[in-house]
Parts: structure tokens; sequence; C-alpha cells
């Protein structure tokens, strides 16, 4: 299967609705977690202490296995001579030639692998991150898509519709994480006015849609062999999460941040310190501000969060018009009179 | 009523204070609306229309969905207003009537080629079409819009299918009220519709206008004049007989 076509994308989606989370997971298994079937939204916990970037290795399992288990899902562009600028600009975002990089997210490498050394305690910790889609509760980048090109699945798993995306970025934009990442020369916008509209489609993890969708797990979890990544019911991850963080006195990621993720990362190192480490790291590479390099900000916000305030003013004014017409119509007619 | 004969002044109340703030309030939040919404597809900062002096807000999303917002409350509440206030009073000159699309040609034709028009109601027969063109598009934004608005909560998740269907309505409504506007502002290059251009400001129209191309409307204004003026002879001379004062519209 080459990605997910618009057809699967829809017809999966009214599935879900229709026989709904039982059905999909009956006698899916979590790995690390219990063996009883999933019946609502999924969740990964990614332990920290237990993940070590694959030392020794050139690229971390679950980095090669996602690009192993993906790559029929990648992009196909046009030959990037044949690729526009994203007029008026002399720019365009190609990554054909660069498919191999794993040390950032790329539309060709949807896992990576963050490593820095933070000092906790007296002592230097080497923290490794694998990073990905936190595949959010309330999503900004699918909520905020002007075309409906991504969604939550009933499972909790933001997907990007790769035959209606037309690569604008905004997605990327309002990511607190900067995740989706762009490839030009492919996609729908490549067949209305390529010179002047569109930009590419955005890619990202899919958490393994159509293998979890099966009873199976993401690849990443499965080929972890430290066993840091588990998969299984969003609660139970939390659940895990809590307790793994109680055990360590250590730290939790991804419960309260964009107002919840599926993701939970724990630490024995206060996650403000890797914050700020990621932070300096950043600046120091040749383009700072290059996405594709997902920072750490603790209990950041959602984009959503301020326009969300604004929704009760929203439903009242209906309301408000029409007893101001009614009352002024009355006070109307009644003078007509 | 507010549509009436200004004799001494020589014009005609076409609009009260309800229409003016209606159409004002409607046409100022649709045009934010619309500067906010093409915000929120990643536009202005690829075609560097940010780059253009205090206009560097434009590509922020957070700023230009606040605007959405905000307009979109003064105009669901315009809308609102304008639908409860017209159904109340029973008036509904502004919608399209049989043959309208006939007149409208005659009168556009009347105007290119300077010849006669047919005669006219309170609206001319391209109004009320247009009327119902904006008003059917604004209305498809406004749902598709609070739907937009409700699946942004943390407690609503819509299928995919239906957002996608949402999304693009909402958006091609929006391109269809563009080439709306467009068309209603360009009846103003023809100099016959520029008569009725103080209406929107202050409410009053020019009466030899009335008289020459809303003929129709004229008599009705003209009749309306004559029965109010014998019935306050009747009222000043008698007194009100009962149920004298529940007549009329409001039946």
């Amino acid at each position: 299967m080459s990605g997910l076509s618009r057809r699967e994308f829809l017809k999966r989606s009214l599935a879900t609705g229709i026989a709904g989370g039982a059905v999909l997971y009956g006698g899916n298994k979590t790995a690390g977690a219990s063996t009883k079937s999933l019946t609502g939204p999924v969740g990964t916990l990614i332990d920290l202490t237990k993940c070590n970037g694959c030392a020794g290795e050139k690229v971390a399992k679950c980095v090669s296995s996602c690009r192993q288990t993906n790559k029929d899902k990648y992009p196909s562009p046009v030959p990037s001579e044949q690729i526009p600028y994203y007029w008026p600009n002399k720019k365009k975002e190609d990554w054909q030639d660069k498919k191999e990089v794993t040390t950032r997210l790329t539309p060709y490498n949807w896992i990576f692998v963050q490593k820095v050394k933070v000092e906790h305690e007296g002592k230097q910790v080497e923290v490794a991150i694998p990073r990905r889609c936190m595949h959010c509760d309330n999503p900004p980048c699918a909520n905020l898509c002007p075309f409906g090109a991504q969604a939550k699945t009933a499972e909790g798993v933001t997907l990007i519709n790769k035959d209606l995306c037309l690569g604008g970025a905004k997605c990327r934009d309002v990511c607190p994480w900067g995740i989706p990442a762009r490839q030009a020369g492919v996609g729908l916008y490549m067949k209305i006015a390529p010179e002047y509209l569109g930009a590419g489609v955005m890619y990202k993890c899919d958490l393994c849609y159509d293998r979890i969708k099966t009873g199976g797990q993401p690849a990443c979890v499965e080929a972890c062999p430290n066993g840091a990544i588990s998969f299984g019911s969003k609660a139970e991850m939390k659940k895990l999460a809590q307790q793994r963080a109680k055990e360590i006195g250590g730290f939790i990621y991804g419960d309260k941040e964009n107002g919840g993720t599926s993701t939970f990362y724990v630490s024995q190192v206060p996650f403000e310190k890797i914050h700020e480490k990621l932070k300096e790291n950043k600046s120091k590479q040749p383009n700072p501000t290059a996405p594709g390099y997902p920072l750490m900000p603790v209990k950041v916000g959602n984009f959503l969060d301020t326009a969300n305030g604004m929704v009760l003013s929203m439903l009242v004014a209906p309301v408000a018009g029409a007893a101001l017409a009614g009352f002024t119509a009355y006070k109307k007619m009644k003078g007509d009179e | 009523m507010a549509e009436k004969i200004l004799q001494g002044e020589n014009k005609v109340k076409r609009h009260g204070f309800s229409v003016l703030f209606v159409h004002w309030t409607v046409a100022i939040s649709t045009f934010l609306l619309i500067l906010s919404g093409f915000g929120q597809m990643p536009m202005y900062k690829r075609y560097h229309i940010a780059d253009l002096p205090g206009m560097s807000w434009s590509a922020d999303y957070s700023v230009t969905i606040v605007i959405h917002y905000i307009a979109a409350v003064a105009l669901i509440f315009a809308v609102a207003y304008h639908i409860v206030y017209h159904v109340l009073r029973k008036e509904y000159d502004a919608l399209p009537r049989k043959g309208d699309l006939k007149a409208s040609y005659q009168i556009i034709k009347a105007m290119i080629t300077k010849g006669q028009e047919p005669p006219s109601d309170k609206y001319l027969a391209e109004q009320r079409l247009a009327y119902a063109f904006i008003g059917v598009n604004l209305l498809l934004i406004i749902i598709t819009g609070i739907i937009k608005v409700l699946k942004n909560l943390p407690t609503v998740d819509y299928s995919p299918t239906f957002l996608v269907w949402v999304n693009n309505l909402h958006t091609l409504a929006s391109m269809l009220l563009v080439f709306g506007i467009v068309g209603h502002l360009a009846a103003f290059l023809f100099k016959e519709n520029r008569a009725l251009l103080p209406g929107m400001f202050t409410g009053k129209i020019d009466l030899e206008y009335v008289k020459h191309r809303h003929s129709l409307w004229y008599s009705k204004l003209a009749k309306q004049e004559s029965s109010k003026g014998s019935r306050s002879n009747l009222t000043s001379g008698h007194a009100c007989p009962e149920n004298c004062h529940a007549g009329g519209r409001n039946q």
C-alpha cells in the first residue's frame, strides 16, 4: 500500500464511527502491559530510563524499523528539477535526495532520537529521546487544516490525508513541536497550479495505523530492544507512566502538554532541563530555526486555547441578536400604532 | 414603519436604523472575516502580504484566528437580528420573486443601452437576487463556521469525512461570497444605481429618483400616506374603536 489513500482514509473513518473501537481492536495485545483488547483511544509510553538510543548502532532500532515499515507510504515526488519553487519565493522543500537523513524529522524519516547530556543531582545524565508525532487529544494541526486534510481517528491517532493535503504547512506552524515535514513535488497541488499554489504534502508518524487496526503494534514499539516503548490503551499507558514516574521519582511529559497527548514520556530528569539542553543544541545548528528538531517545552499550551475561550460568546451571539430584534420590533410596532 | 415620503425634504425614508445597523455590521464583520480567513489559509507569508508595512501580524495564525472569531460573533449577532426582526415585522421585500431573473436582465440591459427599464418595487429585481445569493452563502458560512468552531473544542470530535465536507463548503461559500460582494459593489459602476447609495448611510434617498425608478414602491408609499392621513383624520375626530390598534401587519 502506498500511503493511506483518500478513499481508504474516508472508508476507515466511517468504519471506525460505525463499528467502534471494540470491533477494530478485538484481540489486540499491548506491549509491556496486559493483553486485554483495546476498546478506545490508544497510547504509548516512552520510558527514557530504558532508552539508550541503541548505543553502538548506527541508527536506533525504532528509527530503522519505522523506515522499513513505512517506506511504501513515503512520498514519490516528480524529479527535483521538475519541482517548481514556491512562487514568488526561490525555495522549495525537497527531501528526495536526502532520504537517508535519520538525525531529524523529514518526510522520509518520521521518528528520530535526540540525545542530550543533562546535569541532574550532581551527575551528568545522558538522555536519549525518541521523537515523533505525539498524537494529541485536541490536535491543532488537524483542527486548523483549512481543507480538512488532517483528522483524529476514534483511536486518537492523527492522520494526514495525502490526497487532500496541499502542503501549506500550517499544521507544522501550529504544532508546539513543529512535527509534520513537507515534501514538494507531490500531491494534489501538482494537478492544479503548482507554479503558484500549494507546496507539497505533509508527512509524519501515523502510529502505524494500518498495523494497529489489525491488532498489531507500531513498528517502533516492536523493534525496541530495551522495551522502552509500550503500546496499549491510552488509559493504561497513562497509568503505567504514573506508576513508573512514582517508582523512579521521575517526571512525565505529554500528559498535560498541548492540552494532553497520547504519548507519555517518563524521565528521571526534569523535562525543563531536557528542554533547555535541546534548545541550546538547536541554537548551535547551522540553521537554528529549521523545523524537524522538536524541543520539549513543559506544559506548553494548545494553540486553540484562546479561541476556545471565546466560544461562549459565539453561542450567545445569535440568542442576543434575536432577543434584541424581538425587543426592537415590538417597540417599533407599538410605536406605529 | 421606517419607510415614508418626506415631502419637506424631497426625500424618501428607505431604511430605518435596524437595516443600517445590520448592513454595516455585516459589511464590516464580513470584511474582517475575509481578511482573517485568508490569513488562516497559509497565504500572507508566502505571497509577502505580511512584508507590507504594518501587515506583519497577518501571517500570525494566532492573531487572525482571534479576529476571525470576534468578527464571527458580530456577524452571527447581526444575521440573527436581521432574520428575527424582519420575520416579526413580516417584511419580505428583499426576497426574490417570480420573474426576477428576466427583470434583472431587462434592467441591466436598459442601463447599458440607456433604454426603458421595467418599473421597480422597493428593491430592484437584481437586488433581490443578490440579496438571496449573498444571504444563502452567509448562512452556509455561518453554519459550517459554527461546526468548525465546535470541532476546535477539546471535547468535540467529528468524523474526518464530515470535516472534509464542512471545511470545503466553508471555503467554497466564502469564495462565492467574495464574488457576490464584488458584484454588489460593481453595481455602483452604473450611474443609475448611485442614487441608492445615500440610503445606506442616511437611510434617505431622493424622492424624484423613487418616483421615476421605483414607481411600484412609490405608489405603495403614496397609498400608505393617504390612508394614514385619512386614519389620523378619523382618530382625531373620534374615539378609537375597540381593537383598532390590533390591525395591520401584526395580524
